[in-house]
């Protein structure tokens, strides 16, 4: 019960957010549409008056003329035959002299609605209103040299009833609009939400249960919710990996210490046994370099570790590999001189790699080292590095004893020792670790060995830090 | 010295009773805090895992109470991240467990001598050995002694801490500046090929191995 309340808040909140999304797709998608029925009707209005005002200019101009060359009486038959053939819409003609002396007029019956007494004359478009105030006599008129008027005119009747039934239309078009966006809108929102809903239901059984295997559904869309859930599979494999890589590491540890710590323990009885002090002096020398190497292990297992689960976190730098190969060869210079052996380098002029330049020198101290160890008085040691298209490759090969063929396949384990490798002093674990560093930098190693003529480590390493992907799992 | 760990406190304030040093020890920050506020110590050692103050936030504190004294922080946790934070929260220097004491020591006293501001000599010395610190060269009974840079580092820094032992953790890091296992001994290798300059055609003997810690410079 203590989880259901912050799940029913959840819950509402989703509720609210889809709720939300909703109004506010609902209300983008009505107010376009709207603007553009509102915008498609004014166009409609107004080209209908232009098409009104040409109309009407133009018969004026065509009686005019008439009056000009056959009179009144010529005039009023083109009007008389005009109007009935229905050749021309109704249209309201008069002729006037004076002010107000009409000589002709014709006009629909329904047109007296309109006082024509108040029209001026001025030229140009004069409009009237009915008194009934619901429709509008748009007349042009042209003035004679004889004093008359022509007045054509028209009324906005017809248009406002083509514009009433649009009106009428539209509103139901409208009507549907804002229908169709609301139901639009909690469709598109419904189904939006419903992987986001099925990540939070999947994400919130993760958390309650700690289960690390559930994994999100993840739908053929390949939209932005899909990456998402993929992407949070793929963060929940990692989180699995690490842990499993941890507890692994753990495990391995505790397995590694224990022979150390028994062989401390065992020479501390000893000595708590024996009488001779001498024998005790030695014991506890022993100890502390029993604790040492202890310690030295313990350090070195949880940079493998660290390297392998993916938690080593590398400070890349283009790190000379002239200057780093220099250093670890000169930090091995006494011990080779004594066994006389030659270190040779070569390394390509101004070839840098992108690496942890810490975490570099350990991989070539212990491959350096072994190199030494292996090969006998008077042998050599050579250091290459080189690029290779995208990568470096760095070389470390010897001269000495090699690497028997049935060891070949177990020398990067953990502890494993080799029989030629059981004389010499060490932990088992360079080459473990020089594997580890190099593969958390992206990058692998490779060994070919002959018995007795020498053995080769090839590491390569990404050479650009974009084709290195480094990956930490 | 601020621990809650009595054998390691205990073990600790033995070693620098027996070097000369009078020692404290408070088991937990907040008494680590009123003694360092009025002691007016040489130096502080405190362990960052502390009960009811932990160590960061009792040097912070210090800190912020004008308390000049170096701090040598002790820390079980080993990664450059830790010692960063160490360093920033106002410590001098870090020392990650397990220690030598060797190293604690020799650690210790290089904060007392920087915050005594002491003056650098030029010429370091023991019995008939000499080094002169800006011409570089060293002498054994008034004969030169030619040393590769390794060796010379190695001298210099055995000379400085004379009479300490340094273990080889110490040397590696103080001579090369690494702090990885090699693998192959090289410090053993370093050390006595300036053990064969310096003392193969003296008498006394200067530079002395001990055992199962590490190497000591001095007159016996």
């Amino acid at each position: 019960m203590q989880s259901a309340s912050p799940g029913v808040q959840n819950e509402e909140r989703g509720a609210r957010l889809g709720l939300r999304l909703a109004f506010w797709y609902a209300l983008v998608f009505v107010v376009t549409s709207l603007a553009i029925v509102l915008l498609t009707y004014r166009l409609l209005a107004a080209s209908l008056e232009e098409r009104d005002q040409q109309l009407v200019n133009s018969t004026l101009r065509e009686y005019s003329q008439r009056y000009a060359e056959g009179g009144l009486r010529s005039l009023a038959d083109a009007v008389e035959i005009e109007q009935r053939s229905g050749r021309r819409e109704r249209m309201f003609v008069r002729v006037v002299r004076g002010d107000s002396e009409t000589l002709f007029l014709s006009a629909p019956y329904a047109w007296n609605d309109f006082d024509v007494s108040r029209l001026r004359g001025l030229g140009g478009l004069e409009e009237i209103l009915s008194q009934s105030g619901t429709a509008r006599l748009e007349v042009a008129s042209a003035r004679f040299r004889d004093g008359t008027l022509l007045q054509v005119g028209k009324s906005s009747e017809n248009r406002e009833a083509l514009l009433a039934r649009f009106r009428t239309v539209l509103s139901i078009v409208a009507l549907v609009i804002v229908a169709l966006g609301l139901a639009g809108g909690a469709i598109v929102t419904q189904s939006t939400l419903q992987p986001i809903r099925q990540l939070i239901s999947a994400v919130r059984g993760i958390v309650r249960t700690g289960r690390l295997e559930a994994r999100v559904p993840v739908r053929p869309e390949r939209d932005a919710i899909d990456e998402l859930s993929s992407l949070f599979n793929e963060m929940l494999d990692r989180i699995t990996t690490l842990i499993r890589g941890m507890e692994h590491a753990l495990d391995n540890v505790a397995h590694d210490l224990r022979t150390p710590m028994t062989r401390l323990r065992g020479v501390a009885e000893r000595a708590l046994q024996s009488d001779d002090p001498q024998a005790q002096r030695e014991a506890l020398i022993t100890s502390l370099e029993e604790s040492e190497r202890i310690l030295a292990m313990l350090d070195t297992l949880m940079d493998i570790s660290e390297a392998e689960t993916g938690t080593m976190r590398l400070e890349l730098s283009d790190v000379p590999v002239a200057g780093i190969v220099g250093d670890v060869v000169e930090l091995y210079e006494n011990v080779a001189e004594d066994k006389h052996i030659s270190v040779s380098t070569e390394i390509d002029a101004g070839l840098t790699v992108p690496a942890d330049a810490r975490r570099l020198r350990p991989v070539l101290a212990n491959l350096i080292d072994n190199a030494i160890k292996y090969t006998p008085a008077g042998g050599q040691v050579m250091v290459k590095g080189h690029r290779d298209g995208t990568v470096v490759r760095l070389e470390v090969a010897d001269t000495g004893l090699g690497i028997a063929s049935n060891d070949l396949p177990h020398i990067w384990d953990r502890l494993y020792r080799g029989d030629q490798s059981r004389a010499e002093r060490g932990l088992g674990l360079g080459l473990s670790l020089v594997r580890a560093i190099v593969a958390a930098h992206g990058g692998s190693v490779d060994v070919s060995a002959e018995p007795g003529k020498g053995s080769t480590f090839v590491v390569t390493l990404p050479a650009d830090r974009e084709s290195g992907s480094i990956t930490h799992v | 010295m601020v621990e809650d760990d009595q054998t390691i406190a205990d073990f600790v304030s033995k070693g620098l009773a027996e070097s000369g040093h009078a020692v404290d020890v408070a088991a937990d920050g907040d008494k680590g805090f009123e003694l360092a506020v009025t002691g007016g110590y040489d130096a502080a050692i405190v362990d960052v895992m502390l009960p009811r103050l932990d160590g960061l936030a009792l040097i912070d504190r210090l800190r912020a109470r004008g308390v000049r004294t170096p701090v040598l922080i002790l820390s079980a946790r080993r990664t450059v991240d830790d010692r960063v934070k160490g360093l920033q929260a106002g410590g001098d220097d870090y020392l990650t467990k397990p220690f030598a004491f060797a190293e604690l020591l020799a650690r210790l006293q290089a904060l007392i001598r920087r915050s005594t501001g002491q003056t650098e000599p030029t010429k370091l010395s023991l019995a008939d050995l000499s080094l002169d610190l800006l011409t570089r060269q060293a002498e054994r009974a008034e004969t030169p002694i030619d040393l590769r840079p390794r060796e010379y580092g190695l001298l210099e820094y055995l000379l400085r801490n004379q009479g300490r032992v340094l273990t080889k953790t110490m040397i590696l890091s103080h001579v090369w500046g690494y702090n990885f296992d090699p693998g192959t001994n090289v410090v053993d290798v370093l050390v006595s090929r300036l053990r064969e300059k310096i003392d193969r055609d003296f008498e006394p003997k200067l530079l002395h191995t001990v055992r199962g810690v590490g190497y000591v410079l001095k007159v016996s």
